[in-house]
């Protein structure tokens, strides 16, 4: 538990914060993977680990945002509230620049909240999802 | 003699010993190695050459064994790695923060100079608190003397950067004008600014990794090229970096015996999706081209549309560079526009053919991307293949629509041979974007505009979307089997091995910054 001083409109709020996973001060940190759609089922050997994802902005449900990559809509979501994923599942598909890009879980977690409907369009940084 | 000889051994040791046994314990408590340390590991046993080891300010006790700052808080010298010469310095943290004052700089200066004149690449290993604050302006001229070096021996000799503690303010900027940097995760930082200035400033809170670590680096900025584990695998890495580059801009790269790919050719023609709008990871087309399989790739982390690197092709090192389907379908947009000029200008200093593998279906449409200055970064990537004048190849894989084919090391931007595969879509656009402007007014009209669209792009393909209009006038010099790449290539490299270019004469030509 951590105590913290939040100040609203002059008023003083003292707010309990607790601790979920993990250690405190960094970001939660999970390897970026470019998920490999390799038909041959091979694993790509020169795949290195890629570095850790950068902090991500958080919803209003709490969970990490997912945000859309570039313009385009959505396809079909592949994922509901509640799914567990893992890093590099696939999310769902966003039509743009005439192709069906995948979009993938860059981390771990459990689907909070679904920000995007089906055959919406979206802009590119809009948020997606969200993974708690 | 004995009395000299004994102070100069005890010279030598205090010199060895940095900031003495207490700050090296800290250092290691950081997971950091000394200076030493870290030079010991990248250079070949025994090869170090030391320079100005005793170099000191204060010169009052220069006599006596009361140094202050033993080195002056850098080592530099020069040495062997894998038998061949680099220049070299090692920042060293244990001593005043690894701080640089005057003479820390003219010892970078030292070897920075000494790499130019030889023709041997340079590689810093940075770990500094900044300025020393103590020397006020003195500091300052050493930074800027420093950044004057690292231009005038830009595209001279390859210079490598590695961040392996703190490098903030104006420290940053020597870096930024290398070729290379690398970045070690959890002990790497670069910021013009720190979190604390931040915070008084705007009021945003951020910590030292978010807002300057390797992971933060590799992906968000692009500032730096390569992200490493750990100071074991960041050697490893500059190492296997060095095994591609030559060791100045008039040198060929080394050559090493051919090796037939680890994985099958065969598969190269069931890589690329039967559907056009599916996607795929043009690695796994590098890896069954490349020797060995071995592809090591430059900024994996950032904007990732692209993809470039090093290979060696039937024992050479060359340049790879492509669009990757698996991410935003593989369009070109700011930062992979930047990533991709900066590589090829890279290669082109210093004598790297170049091959481009290409399925590009545009430019990324945005206003973010327009407001951004698309037009301005995008320009990049003409401006850089059409000024090299190392062997280049570029291979249609797929996609090649409209200005993003041109930019992808087209015929008309200077690529000497042009391939494609089977499966190459060249074309002004996309079917579905064609149809919608060329046929307007039928779709229109129609009773069934979906059906009557999907036929006309079907037509459209069938006419249009394939690679032999172009092979018809020429700008593709042949349409191959993608199990034939390799060959084409390895032939294609030996016969563009001995390729001279005259360019009128200038100063500098401006890129579109």
């Amino acid at each position: 538990m951590k105590k913290f001083k939040v100040t609203v409109d002059g008023q003083v709020y003292e707010v309990l914060v607790e601790e979920v996973q993990g250690s405190s001060s960094a970001p939660q940190i999970t390897p970026l993977e470019i998920k490999t759609a390799s038909p041959a089922g091979k694993k790509l050997e020169a795949e290195k680990s890629l570095p850790q994802a950068p902090p991500v902005p958080r919803g209003s449900s709490g969970g990490a945002v997912v945000s859309s990559p570039m313009p385009g809509s959505i396809v079909s979501m592949k994922v509901q509230v509640g799914d567990r994923v893992a890093a590099g599942d696939l999310l769902l598909i966003l039509e743009a620049m005439k192709m069906e890009n995948e979009v993938v879980a860059p981390f771990s977690g459990i689907v909070v909240e679904i920000m995007a409907k089906n055959g919406a369009a979206v802009n590119s940084g809009e948020p997606l999802l969200a993974i708690g | 003699m004995e009395d000299k000889l004994q102070h100069l051994a005890d010279r030598r040791r205090l010199t060895q010993g940095g900031g003495g046994e207490k700050r090296v314990a800290e250092q290691h408590e950081k997971g950091k190695q000394t200076a030493r340390e870290r030079l010991e590991m990248l250079l070949d046993q025994g090869s170090f050459i030391e320079l100005g080891a005793f170099v000191q300010t204060n010169l009052g006790d220069a006599g006596s064994l009361d140094i202050k700052n033993p080195g002056e808080g850098v080592v530099a010298g020069c040495g062997t790695i894998d038998g061949r010469r680099v220049y070299l310095y090692a920042q060293d943290f244990t001593v005043a923060g690894g701080s640089l004052g005057e003479a820390h700089a003219a010892k970078i200066c030292r070897v920075l100079d000494l790499a130019g004149q030889n023709g041997a690449p340079l590689i810093g290993l940075n770990d500094s608190g900044g300025a020393r604050i103590q020397e006020g302006v003195s500091a300052l001229d050493g930074f800027g003397s420093i950044f004057y070096r690292n231009t005038i021996y830009s595209g001279v000799v390859p210079q490598i950067s590695v961040i392996m503690g703190p490098c903030a303010g104006g420290a940053v900027y020597s870096p930024a004008l290398t070729d290379f940097v690398f970045m070690v995760n959890q002990t790497g930082n670069m910021f013009i600014t720190g979190p604390q200035v931040i915070k008084a400033v705007t009021g945003e809170s951020v910590s030292s990794e978010e807002l300057g670590g390797a992971a933060t680096h590799n992906q968000t900025s692009g500032v730096a090229h390569f992200y490493a584990q750990s100071e074991e695998d960041c050697i490893r890495q500059i190492k296997e970096l060095l095994s591609f580059l030559p060791s100045n801009n008039l040198d060929e790269a080394p050559l090493s015996s051919p090796r037939e790919p680890a994985l099958s050719a065969e598969e190269l023609v069931t890589i690329i999706p039967e559907s056009p709008n599916k996607a795929y990871d043009v690695r796994e087309i590098i890896l069954r081209v490349v020797d060995g399989s071995e592809f090591m790739e430059v900024h994996s982390g950032f904007a990732q549309n692209a993809v470039v690197g090093f290979a060696r092709i039937g024992g050479r090192p060359t340049g790879v560079i492509a669009n990757q389907p698996l991410v935003k379908a593989g369009c070109l947009d700011i930062n992979s526009s930047d990533k991709i000029a900066r590589f090829v200008r890279f290669c082109d200093c210093f004598n790297l053919p170049l091959v481009t593998l290409v399925d590009v279906p545009g430019y990324l449409p945005g206003v973010e991307q327009e407001w951004g200055g698309v037009i301005r970064h995008g320009a990049k990537i003409l401006y850089a293949y059409s000024e090299a004048t190392v062997p280049q190849i570029s291979i249609i894989l797929r996609k090649a629509y409209g200005g993003a084919y041109i930019a992808m090391n087209s015929s008309s931007l200077g690529a000497d041979l042009c391939l494609a595969w089977p499966t190459a879509e060249i074309a002004v656009m996309g079917p579905e974007g064609a149809v919608n402007i060329i046929n307007r007014r039928e779709l229109e009209a129609s009773e069934n505009p979906e059906q009557a669209r999907f036929d006309l792009v079907q037509q459209y393909r069938a006419k249009y979307a394939n690679p032999y209009i172009a092979a018809a006038r020429g700008w593709i010099d042949q349409v191959i089997d993608p199990r034939e790449t390799r060959a084409a290539l390895i032939h294609g490299l030996k016969m563009l091995e001995t390729k001279r270019e005259q360019r009128p004469q200038r100063k500098h030509g401006n890129i579109p910054l």
